[in-house]
């Protein structure tokens, strides 16, 4: 009998917003976090949107440790977690620290680290170099860093499976608490923008010039961003026992291995709709039980069409009744929060029966209902989230209404 | 119910040898894999020495298929899986029909990687950064391509936690294999050694050779101060009991059980408690008393902080026996290989419980004033062991702790 | 001088086998990439940016996704370099 496990809390960092119910609101209104970049040149590039994270400073949430000795993403990442405590209504007494733990995804970690190793090292300036590479790169910072500001001294590790990792957190997170390892997780992912990410997807030639149009006939590509989310998970008798707010009961993940190709899916689809079948065998549902599913939705046109392939085998003739929408027409992909902010995106549609739409839709390539341009309202009993990322490691994530 | 998950196969590439056997006799011999650094200009680098693998010819393990896709930390992580699939018994037929699965440690994947593809295109544009490259620098890069070469299509995870990024993914790897998220698979980890990493953390006054002494590291020694960098690949395969069983696999150890903790305070004492939080919470989940552990495998690296902190944690959780409970610390040979550790230390364990013989402290000739692990030694031993303790401590605050056993009798007795 | 038809190809060649893993003597001069040498996606990403430097044509990237064929690598490299009047590809 598997320990039953509920959403209580969410924080958020994105390129449309800070905080739960500003980012949701965002969404729901189809607000495109795409601009210009900023953080760097893109003059020797031939496209230059982003999804930064703008107009928000993450130094009034960091309190135990000094923000400026922290990466960009531990910053958003610390900020998320802090948001996802207070929203949880968790305060600092509210969980045996030693019973708390995190876990959390990343693609690149604090690459913007690595910029500033690499121009000193171009600039002949290796006297330069302190402590502060090993200090603030590591990846695993990022956890060590939520960990540090909240007290949980659980267990604390990260999950790096790049666009997919904040689902394989959040996993991790749903097995920790199963195995009463511990009582509450934190479980989400984090990532900043940079100019590796940036110049890698430009290599790729994945980066879309003018808009990220995920299902569209005429999509280009996908627009790399970047921000934070934290999802607070706990077992549901802790959950009920102390009131909280429940967005959702985690009921179900799975996962799978293309072993295909580092940056192509399987030409069928054939990890993403083993992973989908799996999260539903754990969840001990039926596809038709299903009623949203955000996307992996990136507006390349190799994902989109692949993950239609693969949700149409998995759903059958079902596919075509369930709404499915991709939140990074509006943030991008946010790499190693993606699938983390998708997750809330999920736990807010179980909680509110709303769903957010596919923004710059116009002509869908398919026949799915990718809910174009408009949010919609509908009962959501059970969201499914996908994600799919480099090394072809796919997890889907399942996320059920819990009506008390 | 959670399944029984054995060890059933090992494959490892390290600075002293690339078989667990031979990497087992050349413990025991005391031998050092630390060497002389060769493998790139150490330019604005004091130290010397790295645990570095040399000769390392990939082709001689992977045959002729295209390697330039594939970078030095895949392709150590690539010859372990090998060697571990190979070692496991199956052949390829019944590999073809199982999704075995990959759970591999690592602190940087390769941090080389993603620092030439940055500098590449910061000199000649982004228009001329290699895509390659780029793929590869994801952190779980590795393991994706692992799983490419050797069509591993079961779950596939990326685990960092610093040190202790190898032991802890020994430890998730049960946990999937025991809750039945997979029959089987790979679990451990791979670290590469170059110049970025070592430049880093001796810049960050971790290494030995930091402040002018002796450069060798010394785990638990009072003289010691600091870690050597090493590199390697370390996989121990994983699989349900009843699978081993069902195939006459030959079982090597049982994982009994395993604990994390973390310190968020990084004080003086707090990192020992979080050592003991993790330490109980492996024999509390291997339902064993402190007493009944023979053998430790620790983390000690020659750090001086952090070392320090192992012991004390270690006492704080097997009280008295902690004056007895032999003890060994591999790094003094194989230095700290980050993503590699913990299945350096797996591996090594492996073979102490199939031969009774535990290597030694290399160099260790005493520790701090009150150290408290009276079984730690300079030289290897013969014992019986049946229960060994592995602690992986990150420099950073995650702590793991796995508890391995012997195989169980045909009768299911110990 | 390697500026010509035989010269580019035996480069090209060598690119593409130091890119794939394959013998450079063993590539038909009229391979195409996919079909007859197997080459993915990324692997061709990586050839057209080590073409693109060896020969220093300056071509913006979307031109190597178009090349699909030897032939075609090597006319496109011998347009380019009579219109930029570049007589040397780099070596090495």
């Amino acid at each position: 009998m598997k320990r039953r496990i509920a959403v209580t809390g969410l924080g958020l960092v994105t390129p449309v917003g800070a905080g739960r119910e500003e980012v949701w609101q965002a969404l729901l209104s189809g607000r495109s976090g795409f601009a210009p970049v900023e953080s760097f040149d893109t003059s020797a590039y031939n496209v230059h949107l982003g999804a930064e994270v703008r107009d928000f400073d993450p130094a009034p949430y960091i309190r135990e440790q000094d923000p400026a000795q922290l990466g960009r993403a531990s910053r958003f990442a610390v900020a998320a977690a802090r948001m996802a405590l207070e929203d949880a209504g968790i305060g600092p007494s509210g969980v045996a620290p030693e019973r708390a733990g995190v876990a959390m995804g990343t693609t690149s970690g604090e690459p913007r680290e690595v910029e500033r190793l690499d121009d000193q090292i171009l600039g002949g300036q290796l006297a330069g170099i302190g402590g502060e590479f090993i200090g603030r790169y590591p990846c695993h910072l990022i956890a060590a860093h939520v960990a540090r500001e909240v007290g949980f001294s659980g267990v604390n590790t990260m999950l790096p499976a790049a666009c997919a990792a904040g689902n394989y957190a959040i996993a991790f997170a749903v097995d920790t608490l199963r195995a009463g390892r511990a009582d509450l997780m934190l479980a989400g992912g984090a990532d900043a923008f940079s100019r590796i990410t940036y110049s890698g997807f430009y290599r790729l030639g994945a980066i879309a010039p003018e808009r990220c149009q995920p299902f569209d006939r005429n999509r280009k590509g996908m627009i790399p961003g970047e921000g934070a989310a934290i999802l607070v998970l706990e077992p549901f008798d802790r959950a009920l026992a102390r009131g909280a707010r429940i967005y959702a009961e985690l009921s179900g993940y799975g996962l799978s291995c293309d072993a295909h190709h580092m940056t192509a899916a399987h030409p069928e689809g054939d990890g993403a709709a083993r992973a989908m079948t799996r999260a539903l065998a754990d969840a001990g549902l039926r596809p038709d039980e299903v009623s949203y599913i955000s996307a992996h939705g990136t507006g390349t046109p190799t994902n989109d069409r692949l993950e239609t392939i693969a949700v149409k085998r998995v759903f059958g003739a079902e596919a075509k009744g369930i709404p499915m929408s991709s939140v990074k027409s509006m943030i991008g992909h946010t790499m190693g929060a993606a699938s983390a902010i998708e997750a809330a995106v999920c736990a807010l549609a179980v909680a509110t029966d709303r769903v957010p739409p596919t923004m710059n839709l116009e002509e869908p390539d398919d026949d799915l209902d990718y809910v174009p341009n408009v949010a919609r309202e509908l009962r959501v009993l059970t969201a499914m989230n996908n994600a799919y990322a480099f090394g072809g490691n796919n997890a889907s994530v399942i996320l059920r209404k819990w009506e008390g | 119910m959670r399944r029984r998950v054995v060890l059933t196969g090992a494959g490892v590439l390290s600075p002293l040898a690339d078989s667990a056997a031979s990497l087992h006799a050349a413990l025991l011999a005391g031998e050092s894999g630390l060497k002389a650094i060769e493998l790139f200009p150490t330019d604005g680098i004091a130290a010397r020495q790295a645990g570095e693998i040399r000769p390392f010819d990939p082709k001689a393990y992977l045959g002729d298929r295209n390697l330039r896709p594939i970078d030095r930390t895949s392709r150590l992580l690539l010859v372990a899986a090998g060697q571990a699939l190979a070692g496991s018994g199956w052949s390829p037929e019944d590999l073809a029909g199982r999704d075995v699965g990959l759970v591999a440690g690592t602190n940087f994947c390769s941090v080389r990687t993603i620092a030439e593809f940055d500098r590449r295109g910061q000199q000649l544009g982004p228009s001329y950064a290699s895509p390659i490259d780029f793929a590869n620098s994801v952190i779980n890069a590795a393991a994706g391509q692992a799983a490419i070469w050797y069509g591993l299509r079961g779950v596939n995870s990326t685990v960092s936690a610093g040190e202790a990024s190898g032991l802890m993914a020994i430890a998730q790897g049960t946990d999937l294999v025991a809750g039945g998220r997979a029959d089987a698979l790979l679990a451990g980890g791979v670290e590469e050694l170059c110049y970025e990493s070592l430049l880093g953390f001796e810049r960050a006054g971790r290494l030995a050779s930091s402040n002018g002494h002796a450069a060798t590291p010394i785990p638990f020694d009072a003289r010691r101060n600091g870690f050597t960098l090493a590199e390697g690949a370390a996989l121990v395969v994983l699989e349900s009991a009843e699978a081993a069983a069902a195939r006459g696999a030959r079982v090597l150890a049982e994982v009994l059980g395993h604990g994390e903790a973390f310190d968020p305070s990084r004080g003086s004492g707090t990192t020992a408690a979080a050592v003991a939080r993790a330490v109980r919470s492996a024999l509390g989940d291997a339902d064993l008393p402190p007493e009944a552990i023979d053998a430790v495998s620790a983390s000690a690296n020659g750090s001086v902080y952090a070392d320090r902190e192992e012991a004390l944690g270690l006492f704080l959780a097997l009280g008295a026996h902690a004056a007895e409970v032999p003890v060994t610390a591999v790094k003094s040979m194989l230095g700290e290989a980050l993503g590699a550790s913990g299945g350096f230390q797996a591996i090594s364990m492996l073979e102490t419980l199939a031969t009774g013989r535990l290597p030694g402290i290399r160099g260790f000739a005493g520790g701090d004033e009150g150290f408290p692990l009276g079984g730690a030694r300079a030289e290897a031993r013969a014992l019986p062991v049946r229960r060994a303790l592995l602690v992986a401590v990150s420099g950073d605050g995650q702590v793991g702790a796995l508890v391995l056993g012997a195989p169980r009798d045909a009768k299911g007795e110990e | 001088m390697m500026s010509d038809t035989e010269g580019i190809r035996t480069k090209i060649k060598q690119i593409i086998a130091n890119v794939a893993g394959l013998d450079a003597g063993k590539i038909a001069d009229a391979s195409s990439f996919r079909d007859d040498l197997k080459l993915d996606s990324l692997s061709l990403l990586e050839i057209g940016v080590d073409v693109d430097m060896a020969f220093q044509l300056q071509l913006p990237d979307e031109t190597y996704k178009e090349i699909a064929t030897l032939p075609d690598m090597v006319q496109l490299v011998e347009r380019r370099l009579s219109e930029v009047r570049q007589p040397q590809a780099v070596a090495g």
